[in-house]
């Protein structure tokens, strides 16, 4: 059963934004006195009127009894004057059409539903057209309508009813239409000097007879975008104090069909035209933003000055899904294509919505891209015309794309200026990608992590160029339903994608052979067979921590590998997080309800999980991710868990090794621990604090906590009682050549250390101590890993 | 969604409202009860400011503080000694700390001390540390006083307070306490700060394609 509120009439369809209003659900009802007519109408009466009208015209008759609604009576088309009746079921407050289950809380919904989906109807129910026009200013006057001027869908007389009051509205449209590819726009300021006689003239004589004969698919489709178009219109109105209604006035638009074309004297309708058009759908939200770049000056200077006129411009667009054939055609967003057979809604709670994900929209840019410039004989006026024009179609086009798929639009127009021959930001790209395959194959270049933050800046100042195209601009404040961080990730998305995929091959060959030199492979290889037997008791994990099932293991395998394929680190990031919640899923799995599981825990299952993985290309892939990932991404979600697979790869190729030589783990513990002061730390300083600790652990209680070089510093001349433990280790620890003892001394504690915190914490400590004497040796390392946790 | 709304967009729920971000990361030993100090924060606070996040290791939340909003990334840390090393990754550009103790094990509580320093030493140079010495609904099992861990955040400059994630006590408290200490200048559109910038100026285009077209 649908849920409709009686509030402001709107129907709670879970459509996009809850702020939208159905103004044509209001304008139903506005006059539902003419198309639910009263006492003189009969069922006789209705189908007298309704003979002969397009097919989907329709009147409810009223019950000469009980004054309830109780037929509806639609004409199936004009071919034989068909009029269908269909009964009209009220149940207390609801109304529904006897064959059909769907239930309307009131009459106005019923006819707007069906006006949508035929369902049961043998046609939709078709809207007259000129009720778009209605607006604040002339809304009461829609109760005076009659029946037979509700009939009226020629537009003739009813638009001018309408609208001749405000006749310089008219004035404000634009017409692209489609024919062979081709299109055509007309500026407002044409229409203004010349009037648009000329345009609408052949259009009136159009017989109806020829619509095609897939007319009701038609409808359906076109019905349905003037449903959206519809929301967006009063939403825009709402928004904007002073309504475009002067512009609703000329929605002149029609659906689009084939059938159309020749109604345009500019281009004649050619004989392999394609069958059909594709209305694009606009996007409410967008529109609503056009008054802001009006505001904000970011229009290009060729825009009208009223940006309004582009918002009314973008509403007439949408009410051209009005199924009128006859009408001007004004103002008119068609293109070649395919009709897409718009989604039947099941009822009414699920509505065109699904339809917003089914339309592609992005060609439009791309047609208006590659054709605007096209010549056009037979309508100087037009092609003189158009580049007035294309800038402010262009924030149209935007307005009209919207919602619909904003990261195919971006990506889209993104790789179009990629691709324009001598553009500024095409020129751009090819430096880049040209500089990158260069660069990173030079033999004596600089080292990966240097290569990558290069390339990551290359990647910036890309970024900014593409910024500065009005037409990203405007692209970008069109999407308002999305956090900057969001819409930051989109343009890197599309970045990526002109100027990171040619590259990435290449960048992850620089990487490999930056890790391979630097010895990471090769310590990652050798602690991985020494860690894999690990458990997650081994790692540090809590008891009752779940780990993955070989099935979820198999999964995470799988999506590495999807992780690795991807080109963009954004996406990488994407794939990452899918992996960690499926950890999350699994460490859970069979946990007390209600235990929590941190990081204390997470850690430790992600790092179990890598030493099943293929911690090469992991590595790979972080390195990735990491240096190539707008900074800005590195916070968030995203951030933290890019961060703790950095982390845990980390602690896999530092991990010190029982017999082995633990000088590698020291200089990469170090350079974590040191990344903050590299610069101001010093070999002599660490040597001192090496004779401080000595003093330190014949007097220091407190030596757990003490695991940092600073700390032993501090703390080193508090006295405190002495661990029997320590007390034995003082000798050693006294120079450097202490070192070996020490080892032995780590590798008891390690195996003791769930036995003895203060053993393990010890341990630590003295390996801070071993860092300060291998800071110099640490140092190269320090840079090469951990470029990207450096300070700014 | 509504608490990642910013402020420089005209559709947020709370356009009025200056919206700062922080950083928070959590220290102290494992099983002290940093995640569920955090949850229970989370959990305490009014749905709409809350982030779904795919797991406890990483949270968002705000808090509304008079005009301001603050939202916390809070990223946990995992506690256990073995991986300390990699705690400079997690506190990096951190604005915010809680080092958590349990008031039962004194070992814990030297631990954060140890966490106190070194993030004094090696975090952001303006980093709000709070100390927090949880499970002090265990009172009978106290081992490390309040007086002593008084004097020591007293000593040290450190927001103190004793908590219970089991029984809130102090929880909203002290992230609050920590709310108030921070500097409120607006972090919340760095990003989009910068593309306006990037639209100012003249110089990005010539310059990106210099430094390209330089390379070759």
């Amino acid at each position: 059963m649908a849920v409709h509120s009686q509030v402001n009439g709107t129907t709670a369809i879970p459509w996009r934004s809850s702020r939208r209003r159905l103004s044509l659900l209001e304008q139903l009802k506005g006059c539902q006195e003419a198309w639910c007519p009263g006492a003189p109408w009969d069922r006789e009466g209705a189908h007298a009127a309704i003979c002969g009208a397009p097919a989907g015209s329709f009147l409810v008759v009223r019950d000469s009894v009980t004054s309830q609604p109780s037929v509806l009576c639609v004409s199936a088309g004009e071919e034989n004057g068909a009029i269908v009746d269909y009964t009209i079921k009220s149940t207390g407050k609801a109304f529904q059409l006897s064959e059909s289950r769907l239930s309307f809380s009131d009459l106005a919904q019923l006819v707007f539903f069906y006006s949508l989906t035929r369902d049961v109807l043998a046609v939709c129910l078709s809207i007259p057209r000129w009720i778009y026009g209605v607006t604040d200013k002339n809304k009461d006057r829609l109760s005076q309508l009659e029946p037979k001027t509700w009939l009226c869908s020629s537009a003739d007389q009813c638009t001018d009813e309408m609208t001749q009051r405000e006749p310089e509205t008219v004035m404000c449209s634009i017409q692209l239409t489609s024919t062979n590819g081709a299109l055509c726009i007309i500026n407002p300021l044409y229409l203004h000097e010349h009037g648009d006689d000329w345009l609408t003239q052949r259009v009136s004589m159009a017989p109806a007879a020829k619509q095609p004969t897939n007319y009701r698919r038609e409808r359906r489709l076109s019905t349905t975008r003037t449903w959206a178009g519809s929301g967006l219109t009063k939403r825009a109105v709402s928004l904007d104090q002073e309504p475009s209604a002067t512009l609703m006035e000329s929605s002149g638009l029609t659906r689009a069909k084939s059938a159309d074309s020749p109604h345009c004297p500019q281009i004649p309708l050619t004989a392999d035209t394609p069958g059909g058009v594709v209305l694009r759908r606009p996007s409410q939200d967008s529109a609503i933003s056009l008054p802001h770049r009006g505001s904000t000056g970011s229009l290009p200077p060729s825009t009208p000055t009223t940006p309004r006129n582009s918002l009314g411009a973008a509403l007439d667009l949408q009410r051209q899904g009005s199924p009128v054939p006859q009408s001007p055609h004004r103002v008119s967003w068609i293109e070649d294509g395919v009709w897409l057979p718009p989604p039947r809604p099941s009822s009414l709670l699920q509505p065109p919505s699904l339809e917003l994900d089914s339309l592609s929209i992005s060609s439009i840019e791309e047609e208006q891209e590659s054709q605007m410039p096209s010549p056009s004989p037979h309508h100087p006026s037009a092609h003189r015309l158009a580049d007035k024009v294309k800038n402010r179609l262009s924030a149209v086009s935007q307005a009209l794309g919207g919602l619909v798929c904003q990261k195919k639009r971006l990506t889209n127009r993104v790789q179009e200026l990629s691709d324009r021959k001598g553009g500024l930001f095409a020129e751009a790209v090819k430096g880049f990608v040209e500089m990158t395959l260069k660069r990173g194959a030079d033999p004596d270049g600089v080292t990966g992590s240097e290569f990558l933050q290069e390339v990551r800046a290359l990647l910036t100042s890309l970024r900014e160029t593409l910024l500065d195209f009005p037409e990203i601009q405007m692209l970008l404040d069109s999407i308002t339903d999305l956090s900057d961080a969001e819409i930051d990730s989109l343009v890197e998305l599309s970045l990526h994608k002109v100027a990171l995929k040619p590259v990435s091959v290449h960048i992850y060959s620089c990487i490999r052979t930056s890790r391979t030199n630097d010895g990471t492979f090769k310590r990652l290889q050798s602690n991985l067979s020494l860690l894999e037997k690990n458990g997650m008791e081994e790692l540090g994990g809590s008891a009752g921590v779940g780990i993955p099932d070989s099935a979820s293991l198999e999964r995470i395998q799988q999506r590495w590998t999807t992780m690795h394929e991807a080109y963009s680190p954004n996406k990488k990031v994407q794939i990452l997080l899918k992996v960690c919640k499926s950890i999350y899923h699994s460490m859970t799995a069979n946990a007390s309800s209600g235990q929590i599981f941190g990081a204390d825990d997470f850690l430790p299952c992600l790092t179990w999980v890598l030493l099943r993985s293929d911690v090469l290309t992991l590595q790979l892939d972080t390195d990735y991710m990491m240096e190539l990932l707008d900074p800005t991404q590195l916070q968030g979600e995203g951030g933290y868990y890019l961060t703790t697979l950095y982390a845990a790869l980390y602690y896999i190729s530092s991990f010190q090794p029982r017999l082995a030589a633990r000088q590698l783990s020291v200089e990469a513990q170090h350079s974590l621990n040191q990344w903050h002061r590299r610069r101001t730390l010093h070999c002599n300083q660490s040597r001192r604090s090496m004779h401080r600790r000595t003093i330190r652990r014949q007097t220091c209680r407190e030596r757990g906590p003490q695991n940092s070089e600073t700390e032993t510093e501090n703390k080193g001349e508090s006295g405190r009682e002495t661990d029997p433990d320590e007390s034995q280790q003082q000798t050693e620890s006294s120079s450097s050549e202490a070192l070996q003892p020490l080892r032995e001394e780590m590798e008891r504690e390690q195996e003791g250390e769930h036995q003895s915190e203060t053993a393990h914490q010890e341990e630590v400590m003295r390996n801070e101590q071993a860092d300060r004497q291998t800071l110099c040796r640490a140092e190269e390392e320090d840079k090469r890993g951990l470029e990207w946790i450096k300070e700014e | 969604m509504s608490s990642r709304t910013s402020g420089g967009r005209s559709n947020g729920t709370l356009p009025q409202t200056k919206i700062c971000q922080f950083k928070l990361v959590l220290l102290g030993d494992m099983a002290v009860g940093k995640s569920s100090l955090v949850l229970r924060f989370v959990k305490g606070q009014f749905d709409e400011f809350q982030e779904t996040t795919i797991g406890a290791a990483f949270l968002a939340q705000s808090v509304c503080l008079d005009d301001t909003t603050v939202k916390f990334e809070i990223w946990d840390t995992a506690g256990q000694e073995r991986y300390h090393s990699l705690a400079p990754m997690y506190y990096r550009g951190a604005q915010a700390a809680i080092v958590v103790f349990d008031i039962t094990k004194p070992e814990t509580f030297e631990r954060a001390k140890a966490w106190v320093k070194e993030l004094q030493r090696q975090a952001s140079p303006n980093i709000v540390i709070a100390l927090a010495g949880n499970k002090a609904d265990l009172a009978e099992k106290r081992l490390v006083e309040y007086e002593e861990a008084q004097t020591y955040a007293e000593d040290t400059g450190l927001l103190f307070m004793e908590t219970s994630a089991k029984t809130a006590m102090n929880v909203n408290e002290l992230f609050l306490a920590i709310a108030k200490k921070m500097p409120k200048t607006d972090t919340q559109n760095p990003t989009h700060a910068a593309r306006h910038r990037g639209v100012n100026l003249q110089d990005p285009d010539a310059h990106s394609t210099r430094a390209c077209c330089g390379g070759n």
